[in-house]
């Protein structure tokens, strides 16, 4: 069964086209995560899917289904920014979720705790922080414990700590058999977190399915040596690289997935003459595989 | 339709401006009618005063069976508050952006806007009762005539003019979205622009501005015995079955717009 299935989505704002025919599914089980720079139309898409936002044009289902009202009280949503009473406390405010999600007050404590912020329950929610507002949107998602989680930007305005916590809680979640569909711009998030991943870009749907296949990231490792066209040279006959250049300061090798060796390629250089002076693994950005998928079509 | 109702209440109960504005509500018509109930009395004492007095009004306005108009008439002035508070309720979701949290977490578009019309139409009976209590008091206080229920029907007369300004203020409320503005073009709509276009349109094109939309109602809740007066003075004096049933028109114009505002917009 899937949870979620979106058909040929459009959305216009006037001239602004924010979604462009967007089609995909959503299998139950999974963390599904939607990632695309700012202004590339996940919180649009999320929208409508939660009838905030009408489509200009095509279609989506919920379970399977038509969705309707009582769909999306079973999904726990956070959207975008916490929205609450700001005059109530968090207690008093997830007391109404609660009503509305047609659920008993007696989680309330459960998700508060869940969020680290039973201490302050009975503070208004004018007085939080960003990062409190953010968990107390996360808990209202939990209340009633859905099986169904869709979250929007979730480690937004959190602290490291909090960043942590959270991807972890959507692990576990995840592990106990929920789905999640997590909106994200941040590629490292989704890679750390999610199972499936659709990829959007202005609106347009550029690539989706599982994560190992859509985000497969060559490793590309940095060096550098006091003569970098001496290093240069040497490492144009290191095994294993895919590519070898200069970029700056330093020379960049690329290796297929997971087959970049630090310690022998530092042996290497030294078995050659040369001392290193910088050696580092990085990570593709999100900016850099976007160039590569959107040149790659 | 009771959870519905239930949840405006979570909403309410602990919101102090709501409370402290019904306070100032109910506490504004008991002292506006006070105020004229004074002036009514003082002139009713000195005895050439009562006698021009009583040429015009006839027995004194506070008195049964009067006093239901009279109040009623009285306490309209006073609807810009409910109006207020109709504004107040519903910008906030707009500003917290609950209106959107509400509907994610699965009410429907229209139980989210039915909750709201609830809440105009509940207003309005707290005001009717507001009013017919003050009616009572000052029917008793005056003591001219003995209890009557006769006239009583202005007191429906002012639930309707309850109605009618409350979803104004809810229409201000889903147009404009920001509390400020709908306030600002709620106010000077109901208590200037209106009466202005009412005078000019009642001058100059044949008694049109009584079918504007909040005169409809205020229309048929005149001051006791001034509705004879003016009547006897303009050439064709309005037919108060029609009125009644464009002030309805009105409101269900209302309702429509409202739901269908909310139901079809980007929220």
């Amino acid at each position: 069964m899937a949870i979620l299935t979106v058909d040929n989505l459009h959305k216009n704002y006037g001239p602004v086209n924010a979604l462009k025919g967007v089609s995909f599914t959503v299998p139950r089980g999974s963390v599904f995560g939607i990632l695309g720079p700012n202004g590339s139309g996940k919180t649009t898409l999320l929208g409508i899917i939660m009838d905030i936002l009408k489509p200009t044009a095509g279609s989506y289902k919920l379970f399977d289904e038509t969705p309707t009202h009582l769909h999306r009280s079973q999904i726990g949503t956070l959207l975008e920014t916490p929205n609450f009473y700001h005059y109530l406390n968090a207690v008093q405010n997830l007391k109404i979720a609660a009503a509305i999600k047609q659920r008993g007050t007696e989680d309330i404590d459960r998700v508060l705790q869940m969020v680290n912020l039973e201490q302050r329950k009975f503070s208004k929610f004018t007085t939080y922080s960003l990062g409190m507002k953010q968990r107390l949107a996360i808990a209202s998602s939990l209340l009633g414990n859905p099986e169904v989680l869709v979250f929007d930007e979730p480690t937004n305005g959190l602290d490291p700590v909090g960043i942590v916590e959270t991807r972890e809680l959507i692990k576990k979640l995840n592990k106990e058999g929920k789905t999640i569909i997590m909106a994200s711009h941040l590629l490292d998030e989704v890679e750390k977190v999610c199972t499936h991943v659709a990829i959007l870009q202005k609106g347009t749907l550029i690539t989706h399915g599982h994560v190992d296949e859509i985000l497969v990231t060559e490793d590309v490792v940095e060096a550098g040596a006091a003569n970098v066209q001496q290093l240069l040279a040497a490492l144009h006959k290191y095994p294993g690289a895919l590519q070898v250049k200069l970029n700056e300061h330093h020379v960049e090798l690329s290796f297929a997935p997971g087959t970049a060796m630090l310690d022998s390629l530092n042996r290497f250089c030294f078995e050659n003459g040369i001392a290193l002076n910088h050696l580092r693994l990085r990570k593709k950005s999100l900016e850099t595989k976007f160039f590569e998928l959107t040149n790659g079509k | 339709m009771g959870r519905l109702l239930h949840i405006e209440w979570m909403k309410l109960k602990n919101y102090r401006a709501f409370w402290i504005l019904l306070c100032l509500y109910i506490a504004t018509i008991f002292g506006a009618n006070f105020i004229i109930f004074r002036i009514q009395q003082q002139i009713y004492s000195k005895e050439q005063a009562k006698g021009m007095a009583s040429l015009i009004l006839g027995n004194p306005p506070y008195s049964f069976p009067s006093v239901w108009q009279a109040t009623a008439h009285v306490s309209s002035y006073l609807l810009f508050i409910p109006g207020l508070i109709m504004i107040i309720a519903v910008t906030n979701e707009y500003s917290f952006k609950t209106h959107r949290q509400n509907i994610i977490d699965g009410l429907t578009r229209r139980q989210f806007i039915g909750a709201k019309i609830m809440m105009a139409a509940l207003l309005s009976v707290v005001s009717v009762i507001v009013v017919a209590i003050t009616a009572l008091v000052f029917g008793f206080m005056d003591g001219s005539n003995s209890f009557s229920l006769e006239g009583f029907y202005y007191i429906g007369y002012s639930f309707l003019q309850a109605m009618s300004y409350t979803m104004v203020a809810l229409l201000m409320a889903v147009l404009f979205k920001r509390g400020g503005l709908a306030i600002g073009v709620f106010f000077s709509y109901a208590l200037v622009l209106e009466e202005l276009l009412v005078l000019f349109m009642n001058k100059y094109l044949h008694y049109a501005g009584r079918f504007m939309p909040l005169e409809t109602t205020d229309i048929l809740v005149p001051f006791p015995r001034i509705k004879e007066i003016v009547n006897k003075l303009t050439s064709t004096p309005p037919d108060y079955n029609v009125m009644f049933i464009i002030a309805l028109v009105y409101l269900a114009a209302y309702l429509f717009l409202v739901t269908r505002k909310f139901e079809t917009d980007n929220l």
